[in-house]
C-alpha cells in the first residue's frame, strides 16, 4: 500500500483528486468528488467570457512548451465565418521520458478530462473532440473509453448536453508507438491516417489543422484543469504559484529517490522541498545529490547546487538555462553514472527522429556517437567543441521542435559535467 | 491584392522587392535576382521544407527560417549574408554531406549534381564528421531508373512527383530518423510511365538514367533544342549526343507544352537511333536483299516503274514524319508519279485536310486547366498522351468533374463511366444522362476525342454527334473552344495538313490494302511502317520501303532506301494542338542514310520529273503556300470552325482504345527498336501476369 502523501494541498484545492486511485474512478465517484457540478451553467455562459478567464488564470500548457492556453484559444476563428467545423483534440501521447502523469489521469480520474474536452469543445465552437492516446496506454485508453461511455448514459456527452443546446462528440485514438506524434502537428498527421512527421508552420493548426480545419490541441493536464479553473473564482487558481506561472501540477518524480511518485503540488514550490517533501528525500540524503532533470528527458539538467536553489515553474526553471516541460524530474545520486543515462537519452532521440528533415536525420543519429564515444573516454578533448558545436548545427534549424529537445540534454551535459569528460578521456589516453 | 515590400540584404547592398500577398521569401529573394540554396523546394511540386537549405535570416525573428515555406510579410528585412545564415547554410550542408558517400568520380551525376554544386559554393570546406557512414541497400526498380540509395538527402522530391504529378504512389519512405529508406516499398519495377523525370528532379545522383550509365559526362555532350515524336503532345527535348551520336534526350522547359516533364518513351527510346537501323540501300537480288549504293537503288525503282499505268502505284506513309518529308512524298506520288492513290492514314480514320477543325485539339494545352467539366469519349488520355493526362489530372485533382464514354482504363484517377459506346452521346446530349446536366452549367466544358474513334465504321456519325454536342454544351463559342480530337501519333496532324491523302478519287489505305491483297497494283511506295499487320502489305506488287529501321514490314521490300530519323533532321512538327514546332538535327543521318526529302527530290529527277524545290528554304515556302500556319512556327491559330463529320447512325459496338498499358511502350518503330523499350514493356506483362496470379 501506497503511503498517504503529505497533505499540503487540500483534497478540495486540487484538479485531481484521484490521481493515486485510492478512490473511485467512475462517473458516481468523480461526481461524488463534485465533478460535473455546474458544467450546465458553464455550457450556457458567453465563450467569450471563458477565454477571458482563461486568460486571466495565465494557465500555460502543462505538455511541455508552456505556451498561455487563453491566448492559444483566442487564436481560433469563428465557425460561422470560416465555414469550417473547428476541433480540439487532446494530445494524450505522453512519451517524454520521465513523465506519467496523463496516465495516472486517465486511468484514475478520467472524468476530469471528459470534463474538461466538452467544456473545451464548447469554448471553442467545436463539436467534435479528439483524444489520442499513445499506444502503449491501451488499458488507460480502455478507463478512457468506458468512461466517456458513462458520460454518454448520463446525457454530458453526445446532443443537446443537458438540454443547453450544445452538441459534443469524443473520439479516442490509439496510436503506434512513435514519440514524435506527440508533436503537435505530427499527431494531427495520425489522426489523419498519415505518416506521423510534423508539419510545417505557418499554418498553424489554429488556422489550418484537422483535416484542413481550425484544430486546437491541448495536453491532457491542460484541458482537465480548464472545469475547476472555469468554476472557481479566479483567486482559488491564483493563490498558488507565482505570476504568469499560476496553478497546480503534477510533478512525476522518479530516479534516486526514496519514493518515485505522481502527485500534485503548488507550481512554484522550491525542486529540493517538491523531492524531500514528496519523495521522501534523494537515495543516500541531498549532500549525495549529483544531478535533476528538472522537466523530462529533453530539458538540460541542473548540478546540486543549482538544484537547491530553483523554483518549479516556468520561469524560475528559465532563469537556470532549463525547463518546466512535462514536470517529470529525474534525480540522479552520485551512484548513477550521469554520461551513461545521458547517451542512452540520446540513443532514444536517435531511435525516435521521424528523419523528415537533414539537420535532425542526420544529426541526432551522430549527435549519439559522439556522446557514446566521449562517454566512454574515447576522443579527444577538441572533440567536446565539436559536439557542443554541432548541437548548435541542429537546433532551431529544423521543422518542429524534437531536435531542439534532443540537443538541450546533451548540451545540459556538457555544461555540468565537462570535467568528467575530460577525466574519462585523459584516463584513457593515460591507459594507452 | 496587395503587395508587399521586403529589403533583401546581401553582400552586394540592401534590395527592396516587391511581392504579392501570399509570396513566400523565396519568391522575394528570387525577385531581388539573388540565389538561396535549396533541395527539396521545386517549384511545380508541393512545399516539403525538409531539407533546411534555404535557412535565411530574417531581422527580428528567434531563429532562420527556411524560405520556401515561410510567408512573405511588408517590410521584412531578409538577411542573406548574415553570420546566423550562413551559419546555419554551413551546418545543414555538413549534416548533408555527414552520410553522404562524396563518390562524385564513380557517379553519373557528378557534373551536373546539385549537391555538388551547391556543396562548392555554399558548404564549407572541410568536416568533422569522423564516424561510419550510413550504407543503403540500392533498390532494383526496374529497366529505366539505376538506384544508389547511399546517396539518397531525403528530399522526397521524387515522392512528391510520383504521388501529385504522375498520380501512382508507388514511390515512398519507409523507417525513420537515420534509418530512412526511399523506395518503391516493395522492391519491384515502377510501373509509371512518366518515371524517368524523377532521374531529372532527384538533386543528386540517387536515382540516374539506367541505360544512360556510365556512358557520358554531361561536360563531353553537345546539346540540340528538338521535338519529342514518340506521342502527338510535341514535347520540347534537348538532344544530347557526343562524337555524331546521341546519349540521352532531356525534356526543355516549355509552360504551354510539356512543363518540364517528358514521358518515358521519349526518354528511354533513344537507342533505338543506332539499333537495326537502314543504313545503306538495298534491292533485292536473287530473293535476298543486298546493300548497294544509290545509283543502283534507283535504277532499280526506274526500271519497276517503266510501263507500270499510274493507276496500278500506291504509296502508303506511316506516322513519324515532318512536314517537310509528308510534303515531299505526297508532291512525289501525285506530281511526279501521277498517281493519287496515296494515303497517310494507316489507321483509315476518316478525316482529311479539308477540315483543320476535325483532326487537332482546340483546347490549347496551357488552357485545359481552364476547364470546369470533361468528358472523354473513346481515349486513353494516359497512354495516348501522357503529359495531357498529367494536366487533365491536375484538373481533377482540383474537383473538377470528368466522365468518360469508352473503355475502362486507369487514368490515375476516378472518373465517371458513362458507357462504352456512342448511343450515350445522343443521352448525354438530351440531357438524360445526369452527366448532360453538368455539361451543360459547365461554363467551360471540354470534350476530348480519341484518334481510334476516327477508324470506326460509323467515324463520320459519331465525329458529328460529338461535334453536335460540343456546340450545345457552350463547348464552341467566341471565348472558350473545348472541342479536342487527340491524335496519338507525332506526324498525324501534319499529315493532314500536307493533305497526303486522295484528293481525286484516288485509293485510300483501305482501297490500296484490298487492291495489294487482290495484287492489283504493281508498284508500292512504303514511307516508314504502317499500323496494320504485315501479311496485309504482302502482294505481288514490287514494294519501295522508304524508313529508318529494319522492320518486319521492311523486310518484305524489293528496295529499301535509308532515311533519317527525328534527330537526324531539321523538321516541322506539329503537334496535336496544329502547333508548328521546328526540331533542329542533332547528328548525322547513319552512313549512307538521307534525309528524307532529298530522297524523293533526288528520286524525281532520276524519274526525269523533278519536283519543284531545291533546298529546305523552298520546299518550306511551297509549304507555306499550302499551309500558311507553317510560316511562323510556334504560334498557335484558333482554326475556322466547322462542324466535322456527317449526321448518320452510330452503332452501339463499343469504343476500343489501340494504346493501353499492354503495348505503351511498342507503339511505333523507333519504340519497338528499343531494347530499354522492349525491357520497360516486359516488366509491364510480368506485373500483370503475376496479379492475374494472385
Amino acid at each position: 500500500m501506497p503511503k498517504q502523501t503529505v497533505p499540503i494541498l487540500k483534497q478540495e484545492e486540487k484538479v485531481f483528486q484521484n490521481l493515486e486511485g485510492q478512490d473511485d474512478w467512475s462517473l458516481a465517484g468523480y461526481k461524488k468528488r463534485g465533478g460535473y457540478k455546474g458544467l450546465k451553467k458553464l455550457l450556457t455562459t458567453d465563450r467569450i467570457k471563458h477565454i477571458e478567464k482563461m486568460k486571466e488564470s495565465a494557465l500555460r500548457g502543462r505538455g511541455g512548451a508552456g505556451f498561455p492556453t487563453g491566448m492559444k484559444w483566442s487564436f481560433m476563428p469563428d465557425p460561422a465565418k470560416t465555414g469550417k467545423p473547428s476541433y480540439l483534440v487532446c494530445n494524450a501521447d505522453e512519451g517524454e521520458p520521465g513523465t506519467c502523469k496523463d496516465r495516472d489521469i486517465l486511468r484514475y480520474d478520467p472524468h476530469t478530462l471528459v470534463e474538461g474536452m466538452i467544456i473545451g469543445c464548447y469554448t471553442l465552437a467545436a463539436k467534435t473532440g479528439y483524444i489520442y492516446v499513445r499506444g502503449e496506454y491501451y488499458d488507460e485508453s480502455s478507463r478512457l473509453q468506458q468512461a466517456i461511455n458513462e458520460a454518454y448514459e448520463a446525457g454530458f456527452l453526445g446532443k443537446n448536453i443537458q438540454g443547453t443546446g450544445v452538441d459534443v462528440d469524443i473520439h479516442v485514438h490509439l496510436g503506434a508507438g512513435a514519440y514524435i506524434c506527440g508533436e503537435e502537428t505530427a499527431l494531427l498527421e495520425s489522426l489523419e491516417g498519415k505518416k506521423g512527421q510534423p508539419r510545417l508552420k505557418p499554418p498553424f493548426p489554429a488556422g489550418y489543422g484537422l483535416y484542413g480545419c481550425p484544430t486546437t490541441i491541448n495536453n491532457v493536464e491542460t484541458i482537465a484543469q480548464v472545469p475547476p479553473i472555469l468554476k472557481n473564482k479566479l483567486e482559488w487558481w491564483t493563490q498558488h504559484g507565482r505570476p504568469n506561472n499560476h496553478g497546480t501540477k503534477i510533478f512525476s518524480i522518479s530516479g534516486s529517490v526514496n519514493r518515485p511518485i505522481n502527485v500534485e503540488a503548488p507550481m512554484s514550490i522550491p525542486l529540493k522541498e517538491l523531492i524531500e517533501t514528496y519523495a521522501e528525500g534523494v537515495i543516500g540524503g541531498w549532500k549525495n545529490l549529483q544531478a535533476v532533470i528538472p522537466g523530462g528527458s529533453s530539458t538540460p539538467m541542473l548540478n546540486k547546487g543549482e538544484a537547491g536553489k530553483v523554483l518549479m515553474d516556468f520561469d524560475g526553471l528559465r532563469e537556470y538555462g532549463t525547463g518546466l516541460g512535462t514536470a517529470a524530474v529525474i534525480v540522479m545520486n552520485q551512484d548513477v553514472d550521469v554520461l551513461r543515462v545521458m547517451t542512452r537519452i540520446s540513443a532514444f532521440y536517435k531511435h525516435e527522429s521521424c528523419g523528415q528533415c537533414t539537420p535532425c536525420r542526420e544529426g541526432v543519429g551522430w549527435v549519439y556517437t559522439l556522446m557514446k564515444r566521449l562517454s566512454n573516454g574515447e576522443g579527444t578533448v577538441e572533440e567536446l567543441e565539436q559536439l557542443q558545436k554541432l548541437t548548435k548545427k541542429i537546433e532551431g534549424h529544423t521543422i518542429c521542435a524534437f531536435a531542439d529537445g534532443a540537443m538541450w540534454p546533451v548540451q545540459g551535459t556538457l555544461r555540468c559535467f565537462k570535467d568528467e569528460f575530460e577525466r574519462r578521456i585523459e584516463a584513457k589516453e593515460e591507459v594507452a | 491584392m496587395t503587395n508587399l515590400t521586403l529589403t533583401i540584404i546581401s553582400k552586394q547592398g540592401e534590395v527592396e522587392v516587391i511581392v504579392p500577398q501570399g509570396a513566400t521569401v523565396m519568391d522575394a529573394i528570387k525577385a531581388a535576382e539573388q540565389q538561396v540554396p535549396h533541395f527539396c523546394y521545386h517549384k511545380r511540386l508541393s512545399i516539403a521544407g525538409n531539407c533546411r537549405m534555404c535557412l535565411v535570416e530574417v531581422e527580428g525573428a528567434p531563429k532562420p527560417v527556411a524560405s520556401c515555406h515561410w510567408p512573405a510579410n511588408d517590410g521584412m528585412r531578409v538577411n542573406l549574408d548574415s553570420e546566423t545564415t550562413i551559419n546555419a547554410r554551413k551546418g545543414t550542408m555538413e549534416l548533408l554531406l555527414a552520410n553522404h558517400p562524396l563518390d562524385c568520380p564513380i557517379c553519373d551525376q557528378g557534373g551536373e549534381c546539385e549537391l555538388q554544386d551547391q556543396a562548392v559554393a555554399f558548404g564549407s570546406d572541410r568536416s568533422q564528421f569522423q564516424e561510419m557512414k550510413r550504407a543503403v541497400d540500392d533498390k532494383e526498380i526496374g529497366a529505366k531508373i539505376k538506384t544508389v540509395m547511399t546517396r539518397c538527402i531525403h528530399c522526397m522530391r521524387c515522392v512528391r512527383f510520383a504521388t501529385e504529378i504522375a498520380g501512382v504512389e508507388e514511390f515512398g519512405a519507409t523507417g525513420r530518423g537515420v534509418d530512412t529508406q526511399v523506395g518503391t516499398y516493395v522492391e519491384e519495377a515502377l510501373q509509371s510511365e512518366l518515371a524517368g523525370n524523377m532521374i531529372d528532379l532527384c538533386p543528386v545522383g540517387a536515382l540516374t538514367n539506367k541505360p544512360y550509365a556510365f556512358t557520358a559526362r554531361p561536360w563531353e555532350l553537345q546539346h540540340t533544342d528538338s521535338i519529342d515524336v514518340m506521342d502527338g503532345v510535341g514535347t520540347h527535348i534537348r538532344v544530347d549526343h557526343r562524337a555524331g551520336k546521341v546519349m540521352r534526350i532531356v525534356p526543355r522547359e516549355c509552360d504551354a507544352i510539356n512543363e518540364e516533364w517528358m514521358s518515358d518513351t521519349a526518354r528511354f527510346s533513344w537507342d533505338a537511333l543506332s539499333t537495326n537501323r537502314l543504313t545503306t540501300p538495298m534491292v533485292r537480288k536473287n530473293g535476298k536483299l543486298t546493300a548497294c549504293g544509290w545509283p543502283e537503288a534507283f535504277k532499280k525503282i526506274e526500271q519497276s516503274l517503266k510501263k507500270v499505268g499510274r493507276d496500278k502505284i500506291a504509296g502508303l506513309a506511316g506516322d513519324l514524319h515532318c512536314a517537310e518529308d509528308y510534303y515531299a512524298f505526297n508532291a512525289f506520288m501525285k506530281e511526279t508519279l501521277k498517281t493519287d492513290n496515296v494515303d497517310a492514314r494507316g489507321d483509315g480514320a476518316c478525316v482529311d485536310s479539308t477540315n483543320h477543325a476535325a483532326y487537332i485539339m482546340h483546347t490549347p494545352l496551357a488552357d485545359i486547366e481552364k476547364a470546369d467539366a470533361v468528358l472523354l469519349i473513346g481515349t486513353n488520355p494516359r497512354h495516348e498522351a501522357p503529359l495531357l493526362n498529367v494536366r487533365l489530372r491536375c484538373l481533377v485533382q482540383s474537383g473538377i468533374p470528368i466522365a468518360m464514354v469508352g473503355e475502362e482504363v486507369d487514368l490515375t484517377y476516378k472518373y465517371k463511366l458513362l458507357g462504352d459506346n456512342p448511343q450515350v452521346l445522343e443521352d448525354i446530349a438530351n440531357s438524360k444522362n445526369s452527366f448532360g446536366k453538368i455539361l451543360q452549367k459547365a461554363e467551360k466544358p471540354l470534350i476530348i476525342l480519341g484518334s481510334n474513334v476516327l477508324t470506326r465504321p460509323d467515324a463520320k456519325a459519331v465525329l458529328f454527334s460529338a461535334a453536335s454536342l460540343a456546340e450545345g454544351i457552350g463547348a464552341v463559342t467566341e471565348n472558350w473552344r473545348g472541342f479536342n480530337v487527340l491524335q496519338r501519333m507525332a506526324g498525324r496532324v501534319a499529315a493532314l495538313d500536307m493533305a497526303v491523302h486522295p484528293v481525286a478519287g484516288g485509293l485510300e489505305t483501305k482501297g490500296i490494302l484490298k487492291a495489294l491483297s487482290e495484287n492489283k497494283l504493281d508498284v508500292l511506295f512504303q514511307y516508314g511502317d504502317i499500323e496494320v499487320p504485315c501479311e496485309m502489305l504482302q502482294s505481288t506488287a514490287t514494294k519501295i520501303y522508304i524508313g529508318i529501321h529494319l522492320t518486319e514490314q521492311a523486310q518484305t521490300a524489293d528496295v529499301m532506301l535509308p532515311a533519317a530519323a527525328y534527330t537526324e533532321k531539321n523538321g516541322l512538327w506539329t503537334n496535336i494542338e496544329g502547333r508548328v514546332q521546328e526540331a533542329k538535327a542533332a547528328v548525322q543521318p547513319p552512313l549512307q542514310a538521307k534525309e528524307d526529302w532529298k530522297i524523293f527530290r533526288a528520286l524525281s529527277a532520276e524519274l526525269g520529273k523533278p519536283l519543284p524545290f531545291n533546298n529546305q528554304a523552298q520546299l518550306r515556302q511551297a509549304i507555306v503556300d499550302i499551309c500558311a500556319i507553317y510560316n511562323e512556327p510556334n504560334m498557335l491559330v484558333q482554326p475556322e470552325w466547322e462542324r466535322p463529320g456527317k449526321a448518320g447512325k452510330m452503332k452501339d459496338t463499343p469504343f476500343t482504345l489501340p494504346v493501353t498499358v499492354e503495348n505503351y511502350y511498342q507503339t511505333n518503330e523507333i519504340l519497338r527498336a528499343s531494347n530499354t523499350m522492349v525491357a520497360c514493356q516486359a516488366e509491364i506483362l510480368e506485373k500483370r501476369k503475376v496479379e492475374e496470379a494472385a
